[in-house]
């Protein structure tokens, strides 16, 4: 195996312009693959956190402090619907904790504003986005409540982003993993045509087919390899240095920077692929030559 | 060790080897003589499983050689040694590292074959031009990394096409030579394709002349037409 990675190295180091267009083209491919990979995790993570944030908020008047009996009555029909999955009834002092611990940086709006004047809610959970509706105009029947507040299918909206993400992604990866895996198999396929002799003296004097294609599985493995660890290093280098942006549109929703140990899950993926496409495009080069 | 019958095989129209019915026993040094396209390269190359024959049989060592399959090819192949015209040495490896390319192929062991690769390289007597390239060496000295090769496997048949096209008199004679050699000491069947008179006359073997594919003489002690 040594020997057959040393042969590989040693040809691609003779015909450095085929390597460097054979790694160019399996960077590009691999950094769009790692990019659309990073868009759909991103945007699932986005999704899990609208997911878990109440869907629903029905507000009672400002000037009203509702009975346990009232709040219980409106969670017991609210839950005769079966359309809800969380039902959490926010007091007045509890208001008041949410809004100083989302405003704690103000110490202005800290003072001006009490318990009192924040009005007590339920927060409503729907099991599926498309109950919303239907909640949100039972809870605005409700005599004791005021005012009704949802964000209209907010998550429903985020799940089509991210499939059409995902089916853009998928195809365009799968074109650009197509083209890299022809110029694979056109890169390898020339060497392999320059060493016909070689190849000839080979099965002559009885090499097994799998002995003549290692060096060159070999060489579309490391065109492989190289280009996924560019690829990796160039989109770890953007997420880096979009840092800034980032946290300004994301705190609180998705972890930032992402962790070393998802960075490299990335990593081992895109070296995965990469390996993949190259080594099958070795392979299917020199066994096209074995077989005429 | 080579028996055929009938064996047959055409290039489109172009009969290469037409009906040849021969014998070669294990341990015979032969000569396989006759004029350029008489099919004397055809020959080798079917032993070798390089073509595949038309028509007839072709049995080495008992085996039918159209009967290998793919898989069962490379080590068919093990068993035979060949030498070319043109050498076929890989030029980006040494000396040492082309004869050893037969026992390199089989997986052995580096550590394991620098023996063998020695008693072949002493044998043919270039000992001391292992780390050189082929391009360092004389056509005479190219023949024998090719004759080393050919043998380090310790085959049980030796193929040489042309072994002494390429070179001078001096030279072929010195090739043929240590052809006989190597059959005496490995007791290794050798069938050599030459149309070189002067070597075939000065011998005294057996001769198969081939004519337009066909058997034309069969002579123990044959002399060249």
């Amino acid at each position: 195996m040594i020997r057959h990675l040393k042969t590989a190295l040693l040809r691609l180091k003779r015909s450095p312009y085929q390597a460097l267009s054979a790694i160019s083209i399996m960077t590009m491919s691999l950094f769009l693959a790692g990019s659309f990979f990073l868009l759909a995790a991103g945007s699932e993570a986005i999704l899990s956190y609208f997911e878990t944030r109440p869907q629903i908020n029905a507000y009672f008047p400002q000037d009203m402090t509702p009975t346990p009996e009232q709040i219980d009555a409106i969670i017991s029909r609210l839950k005769e619907t079966k359309k809800t999955d969380v039902i959490k009834y926010v007091s007045k002092e509890e208001a008041l904790k949410v809004y100083k611990s989302l405003n704690s940086n103000d110490p202005l709006l800290l003072e001006a504003v009490t318990a009192s004047l924040l009005p007590a809610s339920i927060e409503v959970t729907a099991q599926s986005p498309q109950d919303l509706k239907d909640l949100a105009k039972f809870l605005k029947l409700e005599e004791s409540i005021e005012e009704v507040r949802y964000a209209e299918d907010v998550v429903g909206a985020l799940s089509r982003w991210i499939y059409s993400v995902r089916l853009v992604g998928a195809v365009l990866v799968g074109v650009h993993i197509l083209i890299t895996f022809t110029v694979i198999l056109l890169v390898v396929g020339i060497k392999v045509a320059n060493r016909r002799d070689e190849i000839q003296l080979f099965q002559l004097v009885g090499a097994t087919p799998a002995y003549i294609s290692a060096p060159f599985i070999f060489e579309g493995i490391i065109y492989g390899v190289v280009g996924g660890f560019i690829a990796w290093g160039i989109s770890y280098l953007i997420i880096l240095y979009s840092m800034g942006f980032l946290v300004s549109f994301l705190t609180g929703v998705i972890a930032l920077p992402p962790s070393i140990v998802f960075m490299l899950e990335l990593l081992a993926g895109l070296l995965g692929l990469g390996s993949l496409v190259g080594g099958m495009g070795g392979a299917v080069a020199v066994h096209r030559f074995l077989k005429q | 060790m080579v028996t055929t019958l009938g064996l047959t095989k055409k290039f489109g129209d172009i009969r290469a080897l037409s009906d040849v019915t021969l014998t070669i026993s294990e341990g015979e040094f032969v000569f396989l003589t006759g004029p350029s396209g008489s099919g004397k390269t055809t020959f080798l190359r079917l032993i070798l499983r390089d073509l595949k024959s038309d028509a007839g049989t072709l049995k080495v060592g008992g085996q039918d050689v159209s009967q290998i399959s793919q898989s069962k090819l490379p080590q068919y192949r093990r068993q035979i040694g060949a030498v070319y015209q043109d050498f076929k040495l890989l030029a980006d490896r040494n000396i040492r590292e082309n004869v050893a390319l037969p026992l390199e192929v089989r997986g052995v062991h580096p550590d394991k074959y620098t023996s063998p690769v020695k008693v072949a390289m002493e044998l043919v007597g270039l000992g001391s031009k292992a780390q050189m390239f082929p391009a360092q060496l004389s056509g005479g000295e190219l023949q024998r990394v090719s004759l080393a090769r050919a043998i380090v496997g310790k085959p049980k048949l030796l193929l040489a096409d042309e072994p002494t096209g390429n070179l001078d008199p001096k030279t072929a004679r010195s090739i043929v030579k240590l052809l006989r050699e190597i059959h005496s000491q490995l007791k290794t069947t050798v069938i050599m394709a030459t149309h070189n008179a002067d070597i075939v006359n000065a011998s005294v073997q057996r001769v198969i002349t081939l004519e337009e594919g066909k058997v034309i003489k069969d002579s123990p002690k044959g002399k060249y037409d």
